[in-house]
């Protein structure tokens, strides 16, 4: 039987221009195009700077083509600069390819950072509501999870106050249990777990497994914590240098990416 | 590729598509956004919301002291307070929604680089926030309008002011389009930032806001003005709501149809910047 695509990238790219991108200011980078249109020296570029001219660039991302189904559980990882972050915020549409596609099938959440759109004037419950409509959901949705969600949390008798007065800790265990609560088909996490106190991460590891599992539900893991990719993907890519250099098990996967 | 996907990312997309179904989907946000924008905006301020009253009838005050007592510029006859208020309130409706929708990309980088949802979403909400503050101004300006109207001290209500919705709506329209437009841009170049603080202020004294267009006796400066889009508004809200004012038809169709195009480029401009500006804000 064909199992059903949820994410397919096709022969994906994606480049940064390195340098200062231009002048920054319309003054310089009207000097500039004058300059190019007499044929003079751009009076804006450095002294030995002519290695970093225009169409120097760097590829984050280079040529992936990766199918990803439904359910599955995969868990990306590399060493810093790999282009991890960039692929997840590509497929969750925070910036744009340079070239290739990407075709999904579902609602896309991304958790690339737990809390953000929190407003510290706002109580919990009204942050609870702010985030999630920030991450898709209709007022009518979060109506009818909002018990669940404050339950989750752990912080029911802080619930009407102000953001602002919560530790650190409480602001993250809130934040995550919005985000834990969502109905995308696919979500998408960068290090979400890395915070939080450890029985609060097993937790929260614990109900990504269940709606994974039991609701069929999609996830793109990014983590330099083997343990958490361990405990929750059933699958992992290694990334090195935009490339992808491996696909299948994650213990093979960890195993390649430590060196061993 | 040759499969169907519920949604397609590619390297090129169409600026003149307006996403309108996925937009109608987060109508809930817009109101969350306005929300949040009332209730963050003046807590722990003693006079609470009556800031809102207070700003438009301070600046009226300065206004009626500098240009009506000192100056002694012409009113057509209408009492110099109900005059400058009557231009005041429109006014501070568009320049809050320019100088609010300019700020966009850069107020909400953080939120932007993380999540993502149709970006027009945070104009609209910021133009329905200034929208409310203005409704609450014109009702404050419709009950002093009344009073004078009442005791005959010199102000006519008359029919043009039906067109208030109308003129209103493409005072919003407009602000949020130069504003969008300027916030596209700003992306690139700080230098409109800059320019948006003071460019506003200046705007002001070419919109009949402190003045009337009857006063200005050089006919090539009051073509001037009169092209400037906002004035006609202002006026025609003068002649609805005070009994004077230009009510030039032309000058009118000529400001409705620079609105339209403004909101069509910003809209535009918006949806380009949008894709790539987290690489390069």
């Amino acid at each position: 039987m064909e199992r059903e695509v949820a994410v397919r990238i096709q022969g994906l790219k994606k480049e940064y221009r390195l340098g200062v991108i231009s002048g920054g200011t319309l003054q310089r980078d009207v000097q500039s195009l004058w300059a190019r249109i007499r044929k003079k020296e751009d009076p804006n570029t450095k002294v030995g700077s002519e290695n970093y001219r225009k169409n120097e660039k760097f590829t984050a991302l280079d040529d992936i083509n990766l199918t990803v189904y439904k359910g599955e559980r995969l868990g990306i990882i590399g060493k810093n600069g790999a282009g991890k972050s960039t692929l997840l915020k590509l497929i969750s549409r925070i910036t744009s390819p340079t070239a290739g596609a990407i075709g999904i099938n579902g609602r896309v959440s991304s958790m690339l950072e737990v809390g953000t759109g929190f407003h510290g004037e706002l109580t919990g419950r009204e942050n609870i509501y702010l985030n999630g409509a920030i991450l898709g959901m209709t007022k009518a949705e979060v109506n009818g999870k909002i018990d669940k969600i404050i339950e989750f949390s752990e912080i029911e008798r802080f619930i009407d106050t102000p953001a602002k007065r919560y530790s650190s800790g409480m602001y993250v265990k809130l934040a995550f249990s919005v985000a834990a609560h969502l109905d995308s088909e696919i979500m998408i996490m960068d290090e979400v777990l890395a915070v939080g106190d450890s029985a609060f991460q097993k937790k929260c590891l614990g109900k990504m497994g269940d709606v994974s599992r039991e609701e069929g539900r999609t996830i793109l893991y990014v983590s330099h914590n083997m343990d958490t990719i361990r405990r929750l993907c059933d699958r992992c890519i290694v990334l090195d240098k935009g490339k992808i250099t491996f696909d299948g098990e994650v213990e093979k996967a960890i195993e390649l990416y430590s060196g061993v | 590729m040759k499969e169907k996907f519920d949604t397609l990312i590619t390297a090129k997309s169409n600026p003149f598509k307006l996403n309108l179904k996925e937009t109608a989907k987060y109508k809930d946000l817009v109101w969350l956004f306005v929300q949040r924008d009332f209730k963050t905006k003046y807590k722990q301020t003693i006079l609470g919301p009556l800031w809102f009253i207070i700003q438009p009838l301070l600046t009226t005050f300065v206004f009626t002291v500098v240009f009506g007592m000192i100056a002694k510029l012409s009113t057509d006859g209408v009492p110099q307070f109900l005059f400058y208020l009557a231009g005041n309130v429109p006014w501070m409706f568009f320049s809050t929604s320019l100088v609010h929708a300019s700020t966009t990309f850069h107020d909400n980088a953080r939120l932007f680089g993380r999540v993502y949802f149709p970006r027009i979403i945070t104009p609209v909400s910021t133009v329905i926030t200034c929208f409310f503050n203005f409704l609450i101004q014109f009702i404050m300006f419709v009950i002093i309008d009344l009073c004078f109207v009442f005791t005959g001290a010199g102000a006519n209500v008359t029919l043009y002011a039906l067109l208030t919705p109308v003129l209103i709506a493409e005072l919003g329209i407009l602000g949020t389009g130069v504003g969008i437009i300027i916030s596209s841009l700003t992306v690139k170049y700080r230098d409109l930032q800059v320019l948006v603080g003071f460019g506003t202020q200046l705007w002001m004294y070419l919109s009949a806001v402190v003045y009337s267009v009857s006063s200005i006796e050089n006919t090539t400066l009051k073509t001037v003005i009169m092209l400037n889009p906002v004035t006609p508004v202002i006026e025609f809200m003068r002649a609805g709501w005070l009994g004077v004012g230009t009510t030039s038809w032309l000058y009118l169709g000529i400001s409705f149809a620079v609105t339209v195009l403004t909101a069509f480029f910003g809209v535009v401009i918006f949806n380009k910047t949008e894709k790539n500006f987290m690489d390069k804000i």
